[in-house]
């Protein structure tokens, strides 16, 4: 199928990346003339799942490359994220329970619970040594 | 990220503004978990200026959460812009602790 509206990035694993992709984000949204609260969860979406596999994804030190396509088709966007981390389905991660008391609750976990919530379908495959992560959400609704 | 404190009779009110995310929350935690004492009982967080926050700045505001409530003390958001509001909907927080809409309705609650 041919994309009208294709962003497509080449990010190193490294955490400072993460600026340059709002800069990036914020430029797209202007041109695709997207919401800023889309722009806004478009940013935590996709920090919250490249913070993951640059902290926990590679053993060895060596620079990688995480691809990043992000398409507007409809009213539908698409944001695929292929990395060669080690094999892992962030959304097997089991959900926080956010109605625990402030004493019960852990410090931490809600990064891919926020995915999930945020993006109307996520899907995760590896394939050929590669981590696949496609996220879909509807921005009409 | 930055903020700015200002003491208002026994409140601490700490203003922060800019970006929550990854890279600014190492920051943002030493800085607000120092400034939760036994004489700052009571903080006002007021997020006017922060335009953005993902789970690590989340993280910050959980931990400080516990911190103030050891110390036998409250903590109130105040000023959340909408998109900011919701991630906390999403994540329980709205139920943990007080939101308020300004600072002055804040400083009345605490």
């Amino acid at each position: 199928m041919v994309l009208k509206n294709r962003l497509e990035l080449r990010l190193s694993n490294s955490i400072e990346e993460l600026q340059s992709l709002n800069t990036e984000l914020e430029q797209f949204g202007e041109i695709w003339n997207l919401s800023p609260e889309l722009i806004f969860n478009l940013n935590l979406v996709l920090e919250e799942i490249l913070s993951n596999i640059i902290f926990y994804g590679y053993d060895d030190t060596t620079d990688h490359t995480i691809n990043l396509n992000i398409a507007l088709e409809g009213d539908i966007i698409e944001i695929e994220i292929i990395d060669d981390a080690k094999p892992f389905n962030p959304l097997n991660r089991p959900d926080p329970d956010v109605n625990q008391s402030l004493d019960a609750r852990k410090i931490g976990g809600l990064g891919i619970y926020l995915v999930k919530k945020i993006m109307d379908k996520t899907e995760y495959v590896n394939k050929d040594g590669k981590n696949i992560l496609i996220l879909q959400k509807n921005i009409k609704t | 990220m930055e903020i700015v404190t200002k003491k208002s009779n026994d409140v601490l009110v700490v203003a922060i503004s800019g970006r929550l995310d990854t890279i600014t929350a190492p920051e943002f935690e030493k800085n607000i978990l120092a400034l939760v004492t036994p004489e700052n009982k009571k903080i006002v967080l007021d997020c006017a200026d922060l335009s953005y926050i993902s789970s690590s700045g989340l993280r910050v505001i959980l931990m400080t959460l516990k911190k103030v409530k050891a110390n036998n003390g409250n903590l109130i958001i105040c000023s959340l812009q909408e998109s900011i509001k919701e991630v906390f909907n999403i994540c329980g927080f709205s139920s943990l602790l007080t939101i308020t809409t300004d600072c002055t309705s804040a400083l009345g609650k605490i």
